[in-house]
């Protein structure tokens, strides 16, 4: 026990093992003490000290650099040298600013800093839109340096993979959409017209705009995560240092594929939401046959081809965004699950922007 | 004799019917820093990671401070890993916290200490490694040195004392592996800490070791230990003096 004459009040008694797991009531103690006692001299009486882990050291550490008012030193007392000489290594600026820095700067800063970054990203968005129709023109004047075995690689990775999914998620919005127009029809007796309606709206607008949704979730994530990933892995300057452009090497074959894939989805779709309208209308006694006729009479080729021609566009955005974010990936696995996820929200705000100026723009001409 | 920290009995470890090592033994004393090395696929990281439990050997028993790791489970098993502070071969640093978090993850997740002494705690510790500078950066823009020192201090966090790292020097610079070096023999001399130590960075180990167990894929089994000075100059097998002096195969065999 401690031999010193010292008032209890003011001595902090260091137990006889100082580790983490059991540091925690110790360093509160001190605390309270040398609260209740802020212009008396403290004692830390380390007599019965024997291990003290690295928690341990910083409490000794913390007691012997405490800036502390003339006569209210803290003194440590019955130390061994051993541990004593483990704190003499510590240089005592190691204690100031323990808190760790997380002063954030002021909000105009912010606000300027944040206008600053966007407008970046958006130069070099506007960059990239530039470099990769550069290189896509690039390759078809010269498609024989096209790497088409990637090409029908990702064709089936972000195509014929996408089938179940795509056929799926269109036959639901063909009995979705037949169901709905029908119940609304019956009460005005014109529910042949609901074959119109399914039919025109799928094939110009909810098939596409569906499989470009699907799409964005499968593969525009996945390019965006690949090329990510890529790019941490120091991929992306293997390649630049080689010659070759990264736009170019990785985000045409993308481009070309999904050109290709995204319009065959968008007709298995038609095709899967007509198949689940006319079922639909079974119950409002309207037989294949009519349906057929009634959807032939309704819907012209022109609404077959402006769908797939959307689902093209919609494609090479996608695929593009995909592409932009991969390759804007910062440093870290954290920032290839951030890439992805922004490639799929912007894909999907902008391929929903861009169904409607295809609308206004086709009203517009007349089709 | 000081106090055995680590023991290994009789291990056979492997990986389905692949065996890689039969039959090992060996122990580990307080304050000692036990080198294991080999040549590469003679089975260092594999017999690294059955004792500290995240394998389980196909036969034998590790033995921490005495209590078996390999026959505890749940909370049993975690307090014996937890004695363990270790380094893996690539840092295993998470990469979405600060070098200063990642070493104060194991204070915030495992103690009641006020943040004043967990930053105070993980500063000093990051001083011991001399990475108090790099403190705020993430662990993706650390160099490969830094990145295995910040693991080191982390490794230490939870007041582990015996520190088991895997490959520390490897793809470092001399002046930086040499500083790591250094950097473990004051931690054991100031602190007392137990260290494994897989490598087979020559210099590193005639550097820090003061026992060398040394592995071999075809005999599957340790082939020497000793002293590492010894092992060189007076061992009897020829592999054996091959890899401390770095010989090639054709040279051994004319040397034999």
């Amino acid at each position: 026990m401690s031999t010193l004459p010292q008032d209890a009040r003011s001595t902090i008694l260091v137990p006889g093992r100082l580790t983490a797991a059991s540091i925690a009531p110790v360093w509160q103690r001190a605390t309270q003490v040398l609260a209740r006692n802020p212009d008396r001299a403290v004692i830390v009486d380390a007599s019965e000290l024997e291990y003290a882990d690295a928690s341990g050291i910083a409490l000794l550490f913390h007691l012997l650099t405490l800036k502390r008012s003339h006569g209210a030193e803290i003194s440590i007392r019955n130390l061994r040298p051993k541990v004593d000489a483990i704190l003499k290594r510590f240089d005592a600026r190691l204690a100031q600013n323990t808190h760790a820095a997380s002063s954030s700067p002021p909000i105009v800063e912010r606000i300027g800093q944040a206008v600053v970054q966007n407008l970046r990203e958006a130069a070099l968005r506007v960059q990239f839109v530039g470099k990769a129709v550069a290189a896509l023109a690039a390759s078809i004047v010269r498609p024989g340096r096209m790497r088409w075995g990637q090409i029908v690689a990702l064709i089936e990775a972000a195509g014929a993979d996408a089938l179940p999914i795509v056929a799926l998620v269109g036959f639901l919005m063909g009995v979705i959409i037949a169901f709905e127009i029908g119940n609304v029809a019956r009460q005005f007796g014109a529910v042949l017209y609901v074959v119109n309606g399914v039919g025109i709206g799928l094939l110009r607008e909810l098939a596409p705009l569906m499989t470009a949704i699907v799409f964005a979730g499968r593969s525009g994530a996945a390019f965006a995560a690949e090329i990510g990933t890529q790019k941490v892995n120091d991929e992306l300057s293997a390649l630049t240092t080689f010659g070759l452009d990264p736009a170019a090497y990785l985000v045409v074959p993308r481009l070309i594929a999904s050109l290709i894939a995204v319009p065959l989805l968008a007709v298995v779709a038609d095709i899967a939401g007509l198949v689940g309208g006319a079922l639909v209308m079974l119950r409002f006694d309207v037989s294949f046959t009519q349906f057929y006729y009634q959807l032939v009479s309704a819907a012209h080729v022109g609404d077959v081809v402006i769908g797939i021609a959307k689902a093209a566009a919609f494609g090479v955005l996608v695929a593009g965004i995909g592409c932009e974010r991969g390759l804007a990936t910062g440093i870290g696995a954290a920032a290839v699950g951030l890439s992805a996820t922004r490639a799929v929200v912007a894909s999907i705000v902008v391929v929903v922007a861009a169904d409607g100026i295809f609308a206004v723009l086709l009203d517009r001409i007349g089709l | 004799m000081a106090r055995e920290i680590i023991r290994a009995e009789n291990l056979t470890i492997g990986y389905g019917s692949r065996v890689l090592l039969q039959n090992v033994s060996f122990s580990v004393a307080q304050s000692e820093i036990v080198v294991i090395l080999g040549g590469s696929g003679s089975g260092k990281s594999s017999l690294m990671k059955h004792v500290i439990g995240l394998y389980a050997p196909l036969a034998g028993d590790i033995l921490i401070e005495g209590k078996s790791i390999v026959n505890a489970f749940g909370p049993e098993r975690a307090a014996l890993q937890r004695k363990l502070g270790i380094m893996y071969q690539s840092g295993g640093l998470f990469g979405s916290m600060s070098v200063l978090e990642n070493v104060r993850f194991p204070l915030d997740e495992f103690t009641d200490m006020p943040d004043e002494a967990k930053n105070l705690t993980a500063r000093m510790q990051l001083d011991m490694v001399a990475m108090t500078e790099a403190q705020d950066l993430m662990p993706a823009e650390l160099s490969g040195g830094m990145l295995k020192r910040a693991a080191i201090a982390r490794a230490m966090a939870l007041g582990s004392d015996i520190l088991m790292l895997d490959e520390p020097s490897a793809g470092l610079d001399p002046i930086t592996a040499a500083n790591l070096d250094q950097t473990i023999l004051s931690l054991r001399d100031l602190l007392g800490f137990t260290f494994v130590v897989v490598t087979h960075e020559l210099q590193s180990i005639f550097a820090i070791a003061d026992r060398a167990l040394m592995l071999d894929g075809h005999a599957r089994g340790i082939v020497a230990e000793g002293k590492p000075a010894e092992l060189r100059d007076n061992s009897a097998d020829t592999r054996v003096r091959q890899f401390f002096n770095r010989l090639p195969d054709a040279r051994a065999e004319m040397a034999a």
